[in-house]
């Protein structure tokens, strides 16, 4: 199999060069730049690809064109890897998730843009008027230095998704008091205030069985109060886990203390142990599908969507579907807020959470002339104009003034808890090994969720592996 | 044939003649030598296709001037079978002595290397092997579900019945579905909160049923749906054998009065055996490399990870080339034992009866 994409790398770097000896003789003449770039397919990347259409005119003069391969989700990842590494040589931009710099960089694909920063002070304004979170999450390789790669192309952050109907009932309300004297959260800013502890108690309070009442109304089916991702394919548990490691003041392997630092005694620390079991005690209130190790960001929401649950805990990118009555039958009820945080025993609450969202970033064998209109539509893309309206159809921006502007939390009701949930943002590792690690960590925490070991078992096999793991390759002396 | 080409005199090695393919080979090796050696991958790599190029002429010359058509007509064929096929293969099984990751621009010679690791490190063999057990398992209990079921489907079909047409082309309906439509299909049917199965077995027992949320329950969910996929198959086949049994057998054996028992093991087993044969070693090698439905049904979860979903996450999704060839290559071995094996007992039965 491997063999064959090799020969077929082979073919298309023939055919490829071909195409640059024809094409190279249009650009001369007509000076026509074409862009090709690989992105997921989903409403943010059809609505840049619209604006460009739309309304980019390149400042140089050139006639640009962005050629865009729409690739869905689930094949996202395969079809960029085996174009990147069968040398196809393909695309000049690609939609990348920021865990993959750095195997993709070593690799030789992408490549670095410091020059381009500095030699542009437009840009360069630009990228300085990101917010650091998100900036250290998409552009940086190693973690957290400044060498850049990526520009954002679509910010995303966990919100909790609610159900006003279900929540903002009197009869619930007061039950909810009676119960756990404290107030049922209602109101976005109630959810903002939320921490677990409420969050469980949401979800203890709201498992109905078929013929109960919730909210007056008798149901026809079960009824769940929380559900939050915890499945076993790609980064589905890890999210969710790593929030409640990080928030019980554990770790993950930091790659910022490589070589030095250590996988044993940080991923498998009390701390983080303690982490992991809240996480995991709130499994029980949720749909029964997480007892089968397949709740990922789609099934919570579908489940959301389709009225089955009070509260969900998602991506922001998924909530379009939810505003949509054709899509959702909760769409007239929907209330958001922060994602819950840890309350601490002086009663702050601790936040911290796995960013998502995408960069953007820019191949190795882009031409200088396309290179040239790259910067040009980048700057376009995240000038403050492009950026309002891009958020006015269901995007998000990390640009500071942009977020910041009154207006930004009037496009899309959970826009009130996007500028305030930046400041808490962390990213797992960006290290070309971080598929490895993912994999075998998802499989670990795929027998916690589903009740075959505990979280010290799980913890202990994992460490035990990336200590083994990066130990090999060095990156752990 | 021989006469023929013995017209044309086999020319000296150094002879500059369009047929001469020794001189070819000679000159084609010295510069595919020279320019891996002196020119950059990108050049020497077209260098090198212009010397088999050079050398697949002066062997159609050859053939050509010898009057060997035969050769001349099948060599397409053989040519296009090497590129696609023979090249890639040896390729990667040259791969899979060397540490060499996709996205990596370094290789090197590890010798049996990746094959020691697969088998007995520590947590790589752990993993191979669980995946190999899993997928024995499989094998078994889907290739036996899918011949029991395609069999008694087919001596169904044999008969005569009404609307007999209608239903043979719903049955044969799954086989021809994309495996992803049914894998999402079965994913709903099994889902405890919208599933079908969920809610009749919920509102008989009362309690909250959820079918994968264990082993057994996950392994009987994708053993079903792929039974149901490919029992058609199955039975499709058998069809074939049942309908060219001759009348005329069953008649006499009726005159005979011959127990339906058997009639069925004298003479209609031995028209269906070799066809059921066929069946059993398609599906064995099918289900040897399951891997579709275990993504979409459990991602591998359970303890359902088959050596064929392993193998996509070593070799694709974390660019562990070589050790990917390495269990591709322990995979194609017990492929072809278990192959031999079969058409070894095949071939024993026909001599025995």
């Amino acid at each position: 199999m491997t063999a064959m994409t090799k020969v077929k790398g082979l073919a298309t770097a023939a055919s490829f060069a071909a195409t640059l000896l024809v094409g190279g003789v249009t650009y001369a003449s007509a000076k026509e730049v074409t862009l090709t770039m690989a992105v997921p397919d989903w409403p943010p990347t059809r609505i840049m690809k619209k604006f460009f259409d739309e309304q980019y005119k390149p400042k140089s003069g050139n006639t640009v064109k962005l050629d865009v391969d729409f690739i869905p989700w689930p094949d996202f990842y395969t079809r960029v890897n085996a174009s990147l590494t069968s040398g196809e040589k393909k695309y000049n931009f690609i939609v990348s998730d920021s865990q993959w710099l750095g195997a993709f960089v070593e690799g030789g694909y992408f490549r670095k843009i410091n020059d381009l920063i500095d030699a542009d002070p437009e840009l360069k304004a630009t990228m300085e008027s990101m917010h650091p979170a998100v900036l250290n999450a998409y552009s940086t390789y190693p973690n957290s230095t400044p060498n850049y790669y990526g520009f954002p192309q679509f910010p995303d952050v966990l919100v909790t998704y609610g159900r006003k109907d279900v929540l903002c009932n009197d009869d619930e309300q007061a039950a909810f008091k009676a119960k756990y004297n404290e107030k049922l959260p209602c109101t976005g800013e109630e959810i903002d205030a939320m921490d677990w502890n409420t969050f469980e108690h949401v979800g203890e309070f709201f498992q109905r069985k078929k013929g109960d009442k919730l909210a007056g109304q008798v149901l026809d089916d079960d009824f769940y109060g929380i559900a939050y991702q915890a499945g076993k394919g790609y980064d589905f548990s890890t999210s969710s886990v790593h929030t409640f490691v990080w928030e019980h003041g554990g770790g993950i392997w930091d790659e910022t203390k490589a070589p030095t630092g250590h996988a044993e005694g940080v991923v498998n620390s009390p701390k983080s142990i303690e982490g992991m079991e809240h996480f995991l005690k709130l499994l029980k209130y949720m749909p029964p599908v997480v007892k089968t190790g397949t709740m990922d960001i789609f099934v919570s929401d579908q489940l959301f969507r389709e009225g089955k649950v009070a509260m969900n805990i998602d991506w922001i990118g998924l909530g379009e579907a939810s505003l949509d009555p054709k899509t959702s039958k909760v769409a007239d009820k929907l209330v958001f807020g922060l994602a819950p945080g840890l309350r601490g025993p002086d009663g702050k609450v601790n936040r911290t959470s796995q960013i998502g969202g995408q960069p953007f970033v820019l191949t190795t064998w882009t031409t200088p002339e396309q290179i040239k209109e790259a910067v040009g539509f980048v700057k376009w893309w995240l000038s403050p104009d492009i950026q309002h309206q891009f958020a006015a159809a269901g995007g998000q921006s990390a640009i500071k003034s942009v977020y910041s502007d009154p207006k930004y939390v009037t496009y899309r009701p959970w826009d009130r808890a996007w500028a305030n949930s930046l400041d808490w943002q962390k990213d797992m590792w960006h290290v070309p090994q971080f598929f490895e690690l993912l994999t075998q960590q998802q499989d670990q925490y795929d027998l916690a969720i589903t009740g075959k070991q505990d979280a010290k078992t799980t913890l202990d096999n994992i460490a035990k592996f990336q200590e083994d793991l990066l130990k090999n390759d060095g990156l752990i002396q | 044939m021989t006469a023929v080409s013995s017209t044309l005199p086999t020319p000296r090695l150094t002879a500059v003649v369009a047929h001469n393919w020794k001189l070819a080979i000679a000159v084609a090796v010295v510069v595919s030598a020279i320019s891996m050696a002196g020119l950059p991958a990108a050049v020497s790599f077209w260098v090198v296709g212009a010397a088999a190029a050079l050398v697949a002429a002066a062997f159609t010359v050859n053939a050509y001037r010898r009057h060997y058509f035969g050769a001349l007509l099948v060599a397409p064929a053989i040519a296009v079978l090497f590129v696609m096929n023979i090249f890639p293969l040896l390729w990667s099984l040259g791969l899979s002595f060397f540490a060499y990751q996709a996205n990596q621009q370094t290789i090197r010679f590890v010798g049996l290397g990746n094959y020691v690791r697969i088998l007995t490190n520590d947590l790589a063999a752990h993993a191979t092997w669980g995946a190999l057990i899993n997928t024995a398992m499989f094998v078994v209990f889907t290739v036996s579900a899918q011949m029991i079921v395609g069999f008694l489907l087919a001596i169904l079909f044999s008969k005569q019945f009404p609307l007999r047409k209608y239903l043979l082309i719903l049955v044969l309906t799954p086989m021809m579905l994309s495996v992803v439509a049914s894998g999402v299909f079965f994913t709903y049917y099994y889902d405890p909160t919208f599933g079908i199965l969920s809610y009749v077995i919920n509102s008989i027992s009362g309690n909250q049923f959820i079918l994968m949320s264990n082993k057994v329950g996950a392994v009987a969910g994708i053993v079903f749906a792929d039974a149901w996929m490919w029992s058609p198959f199955v039975m499709l086949l058998v069809l074939a054998g049942l309908v060219s049994v001759p009348k005329y057998l069953y008649e006499a054996a009726a005159i005979d009065r011959i127990s339906s028992w058997r009639q069925f093991w004298m003479i209609t087993f031995p028209y269906i055996r070799g066809l059921l044969m066929l069946a059993l070693l398609f599906r064995t090698i099918e289900a040897f490399k399951l891997a579709d439905l275990v993504i979409l049904l459990t991602k591998g979860g359970n303890d359902t990870l088959t050596i064929s979903y392993h193998l996509i996450r070593i070799a694709n999704e974390q660019n562990k080339t070589s050790e990917g060839a390495a269990i591709s290559y322990l995979m194609l071995f017990m492929v072809i034992v278990l192959t031999n094996l079969y058409l070894y007992l095949a071939n024993r039965r026909t001599q025995g009866a």
